[in-house]
């Protein structure tokens, strides 16, 4: 009886870590979201007042804000597209990486791993940081490209949406390589000398056969890295200029700055949804077709 | 027979320090079912990639029907390999599976009307629209065969072609595999471990070890003449003797008894083989013992196999096995175990293995 009590909480484990770390934080957020904002601390509110009588305080003000100033979607089309640049240069950058780490010796591919990993061995912050060092007027590339010739004046590598690009790429690279890699590692390296011994070069044995079969790896490591640089704040606001608005920074300022906690509530409980769902649905059509097509 | 369709000269190949391959060279004429036959680490399959363009030889040429193939790549070659894990295309059905190869060059009607000719031919006709993991290990080496003729190569590579298929459905196999090689006049050139498969398959086989060719010809002349001790030992049973001349004759010290050879021999002292079917055992009292090309000896262990009995007979310091074919349905036929026999053989049937 014991034992079989405990295989049921065993089971439902992960369901309540979502439960304590997902659902009830979201639901809080959602919460404040539909609360009346006033000056004060909290900044908002009580949902129920009891005061005379119960009585539901509820307003859908915060959303209707939200939607109606370009603002705050424009801030989120641009955080999109942040995200689809990036995650396409680091399955770019990723595959061919992953590829090779996978069908290296066995020696090699532990060396490469770690060294993928080494990163995560330093602050996130710090690394970030090492890179505006990098890229500032007077900094090491600056100075080698002035040095070579190559430019007569410092080049403006910083504070831009490409040094925000290639801040981003650097930092989740790994989060694509180790899913792909976890793939391709268990990938029939006879598939591609069949291919090519019927006839196929390299290039179309890639499109025929290791790209359709490497499928469940680039999605995993692509929403790996698309979900949480939809949200990234910190490389934005540190490598990035003023000349386009994200998301992550968009929602700190509302919260922190303008203290409006309805109105970031309701930023970011839209923001789950309209990246959320979309997943979710994704995700149920492309297990239903891999299942169809057992990859 | 053009004994030059395929020929490899001098093929050399090193794994960093250990040498696989060592210049290598064989013949192969056009339409044989050729096998390559070793234990494991004897090269076999290096060769067979090095004829795929999978792997480079360090010297050494492959000139198939006439060109020079050695440094084109796997896909500019007209052969095929068939991979002994097949390498079928997961994500594909079976029917993509046997177009893969022809997809480029052909229309959809004629790439559908070669699938349906090829899959009549294995008669996997009724698999076509199958994923490749609902078939059965038979169902999958026919696919696996299917996708390489239908690109009608000039040679067929097969590794280990049978090796993933149960007992039972090997040996049905190996018929079928003969009989479409014939029918197609394609060269096979195969590589096994099992000597069985390389015998019933080959036309001629090669036995290698170590990166080096030790014999290539005819099974028969493979079983029954053996240049070489390894040879007679890997393929078949063998009894091995050693002997040496003293007077006129060879006597052997193992067994106590002289050999009478028909020819001469370079060395004073050499081993022989006697296979185990063509020593004649008899009971002691219907013959007198001779004192050549016979001894008498004492029944060891008995397996009754069916067809034959498999007799291990004492004597002196050695074991001989005897196969007596059981031409008598009686059961009392068989000889029991501790008897005394009278083992016998012709002159002829002593093959000198010299190197």
């Amino acid at each position: 009886m014991k034992n079989k009590l405990f295989e049921k909480y065993f089971v439902f484990s992960p369901y309540f870590w979502l439960v304590l770390f997902f659902f009830i934080p979201l639901a809080i957020i959602f919460k404040i979201s539909i609360s009346v904002s006033e000056w004060g601390m909290p900044p908002y509110q009580d949902i129920f007042l009891f005061d005379n009588g119960f009585k539901i305080n509820t307003t859908f003000e915060n959303y209707v804000y939200i939607f109606s100033d370009y603002y705050y979607i424009g801030s989120f089309v641009n955080s999109m597209i942040l995200a689809l640049i990036s995650t396409f240069f680091c399955l770019l950058i990723g595959f061919p990486l992953a590829f090779y780490i996978a069908t290296s010796n066995i020696r090699l591919r532990n060396i490469l791993l770690v060294l993928v990993v080494i990163p995560f061995w330093s602050s996130f912050l710090l690394r970030v940081y090492a890179w505006k060092i990098i890229l500032q007027n007077n900094g090491i590339l600056n100075v080698i490209l002035l040095n070579l010739g190559i430019t007569s004046e410092p080049l403006q590598l910083l504070y831009n949406q490409y040094a925000v690009i290639m801040g981003i790429v650097y930092t989740y690279l790994p989060l694509m390589i180790l899913p792909l890699y976890g793939y391709l590692n268990k990938f029939d390296l006879n598939l591609i000398e069949a291919s090519k011994d019927l006839g196929l070069n390299r290039i179309k044995t890639f499109f025929k056969v290791i790209l359709p079969l490497s499928i469940p790896g680039i999605v995993a490591g692509s929403l790996l890295v698309f979900i949480p640089v939809v949200g990234e704040f910190i490389i934005p606001e540190m490598l990035g200029g003023s000349d386009r608005l994200y998301y992550g920074k968009i929602l700190w300022e509302e919260f922190f700055v303008n203290r409006n906690w309805p109105g970031a509530s309701a930023l970011a409980f839209s923001g789950i949804i309209i990246l959320v769902l979309p997943i979710v649905i994704f995700q149920i059509l492309y297990s239903r077709w891999s299942q169809k097509n057992e990859i | 027979m053009d004994n030059n369709f395929l020929v490899i000269e001098n093929i050399s190949k090193s794994f960093g320090d250990t040498k696989v391959l060592e210049n290598i060279n064989l013949n192969i004429s056009k339409s044989e079912f050729f096998g390559l036959l070793g234990s494991s680490g004897s090269g076999k399959t290096t060769l067979l990639r090095i004829l795929g363009g999978f792997e480079k030889p360090d010297t050494g040429r492959v000139i198939l029907d006439g060109t020079d193939i050695t440094n084109l790549e796997p896909f500019e070659r007209p052969l095929n390999y068939m991979f002994q894990s097949y390498a079928l295309f997961p994500h594909l059905n079976v029917f993509n599976n046997l177009a893969f190869g022809i997809k480029e060059n052909f229309t959809q009607k004629e790439i559908e009307i070669n699938v349906r000719n090829i899959a009549k031919l294995l008669s996997i006709e009724h698999l076509l629209n199958r994923r490749i993991k609902q078939l059965s290990g038979g169902e999958q080496q026919r696919v696996a065969l299917g996708r390489c003729l239908i690109k009608k190569p000039k040679l067929l590579l097969l590794d280990e072609p049978l090796a993933a298929l149960d007992k039972k459905l090997r040996s049905k196999t190996q018929l079928e595999l003969t009989t479409l090689q014939k029918k197609l006049k394609i060269t096979f050139v195969f590589v096994t471990h099992d000597q069985e498969e390389a015998m019933s398959l080959s036309d001629r086989m090669a036995i290698m070890k170590n990166g080096l060719i030790l014999e290539c010809s005819s099974p028969e002349e493979i079983y029954e003449n053996p240049k070489s001790l390894y040879t007679a030992n890997f393929i078949g049973i063998a009894n091995i003797i050693e002997i040496y001349k003293k007077d006129e004759n060879f006597y052997s010290d193992d067994l106590g008894i002289n050999f009478k050879l028909n020819k001469e021999l370079k060395n004073t002292k050499t081993n022989i083989l006697l296979r185990p079917e063509k020593i004649k055992i008899q009971s002691i009292n219907n013959l007198k013992t001779s004192s050549f090309n016979s001894f008498s000896g004492e029944i060891l262990e008995k397996s009754y196999l069916g067809s034959f009995t498999r007799y291990e007979i004492k004597i002196k310091n050695m074991i001989i096995s005897v196969l007596d074919q059981n031409f008598n349905s009686s059961s009392n036929y068989n000889f029991p175990k501790g008897e005394k026999v009278i083992c016998s053989w012709e002159s002829e049937s002593i093959k000198v293995l010299e190197d």
